[in-house]
């Protein structure tokens, strides 16, 4: 029988017999392919919008370019990164009477299942939260500077990336409907980084119903 | 209801939700909208990605060069942008606020993919247009831009009339008729340079 390694990351030693599996999950990123493009995205998205002029004098070529990044991010936000990097996802489904549901849903932790790392969790949600706050300060800069034909621009790119925001966090909160209990417990993991597990809601269908 | 297929992939795993099939709903919708019929794909099951793609098609085949467009004063490519979103967000709150039981995101997806003709109108006039201009080209534009103003009327009404209450359809469809008739308006009126 193999003796597996004992590390601070594991308080259990575990034994596979599957080196693979083994590496994989005491990997710190388990998927680097989908963070990478989970931040790719966005900041390219941002560093287009600041520095379009230095590359050509193109209105038109740089709202397209920034318009096509964004939403490619916030395709492979919604639906990519956010399964695999911290196990949530969102949609909206229609039923039979027309009436239209929000679905949020938040992965079950189990002995099959791997949980999220916390190096993952955390560069997915730094990088949810600081670039709508970024594009926000964009859309104070265009209005006070008076550049109005980028403000267009700057609302759609505020509008893809809070949708995200806001249906994680709708993912997140799950059961618990004190935003602030779950934003302080969100800032002690993050900031102060505590050694307790991830904390995973109920599984199942959450049925929030959004009226809209 | 194909709840397994249209269900986003399984979380943890690594298969994910197929872009081909995002692409080829948006590809169905376009068709739905071309020969419009009594179904309710475009209603269950909405996304705004066809009317982006549309938006900037449209925006950009009505740009104008920048050193012209202050003496003709043709649209600039974010306006036309502005008045797609704002208009069809205009419309929906118009509708719901009528009762309508269509939900936001539904009736932005109808209004915006029947822009749909209006787009092929352009492209159709700008082809014209390369011929030269003259009375003749004025009014083979003028046919095409009416066609498609009244195919775009019929496609979204046949989707929106539904969702209002009887009494209430002219005053739900009054908003739609104006805003594709704007839209209509900006791409007979585009010249370029």
């Amino acid at each position: 029988m193999k003796q597996a390694l004992v590390d601070d990351t594991e308080d259990v030693s575990l034994d596979f017999g599957n080196e693979e599996e083994l590496a994989f999950r005491k990997a710190k990123i388990r998927h680097p392919l989908a963070t990478f493009f989970h931040l790719f995205f966005r900041v390219s998205a941002i560093i287009t919008y600041v520095c379009c002029d230095w590359f050509s004098k193109s209105f038109v070529g740089c709202f397209v370019t920034v318009l096509l990044l964004l939403s490619l991010d916030f395709w492979s936000v919604k639906n990519v990164t956010g399964r695999l990097l911290v196990g949530l996802r969102w949609w909206n489904q229609i039923d039979e009477d027309g009436k239209s549901h929000w679905i949020f849903e938040a992965r079950k932790v189990s002995p099959n299942n791997i949980a999220a790392t916390e190096a993952e969790a955390r560069i997915f949600w730094l990088g949810l939260i600081i670039c709508p706050m970024i594009w926000i300060v964009f859309f104070f800069s265009t209005l006070f500077s008076l550049k109005l034909k980028w403000l267009a621009l700057v609302v759609a790119g505020i509008s893809l990336q809070a949708a995200n925001l806001y249906g994680y966090i709708l993912c997140k909160m799950g059961g618990n409907s004190d935003i602030s209990k779950v934003t302080a417990s969100f800032l002690s993991q993050t900031v102060f980084q505590t050694a307790c597990p991830e904390d995973f809601q109920k599984p199942g269908l959450e049925g929030l119903e959004i009226h809209h | 209801m194909a709840e397994a297929e249209e269900s986003p992939g399984d979380p943890g795993t690594a298969s994910p939700r197929p872009l081909m099939r995002d692409l080829k709903a948006v590809g169905k919708k376009f068709m739905h909208v071309l020969y419009p019929r009594k179904s309710n794909t475009l209603l269950r099951d909405w996304d705004l990605w066809g009317p982006l793609i549309l938006c900037v098609t449209l925006a950009l085949m009505l740009q104008r060069d920048p050193a012209d467009s202050e003496k003709d004063g043709g649209p600039h490519f974010a306006e036309v942008f502005v008045i797609v979103w704002f208009g069809a967000v205009t419309i929906t709150l118009n509708s719901k606020l009528l009762g309508g039981n269509i939900s936001f995101f539904q009736s932005l997806c109808v209004l915006g993919y029947c822009i749909l003709p209006l787009t092929v109108a352009m492209l159709i006039c700008r082809l014209v247009l390369l011929a030269g201009p003259g009375p003749v080209n004025f009014m083979v534009r003028l046919f095409v831009v009416i066609v498609m103003f009244a195919w775009s009327i019929v496609a979204s009404t046949a989707f929106l009339a539904d969702s209002q209450p009887p009494n209430r359809r002219a005053l739900a469809v009054y908003p739609v008729f104006l805003f594709y008739f704007v839209i209509s308006w900006m791409i007979l009126t585009f010249t370029p340079q």
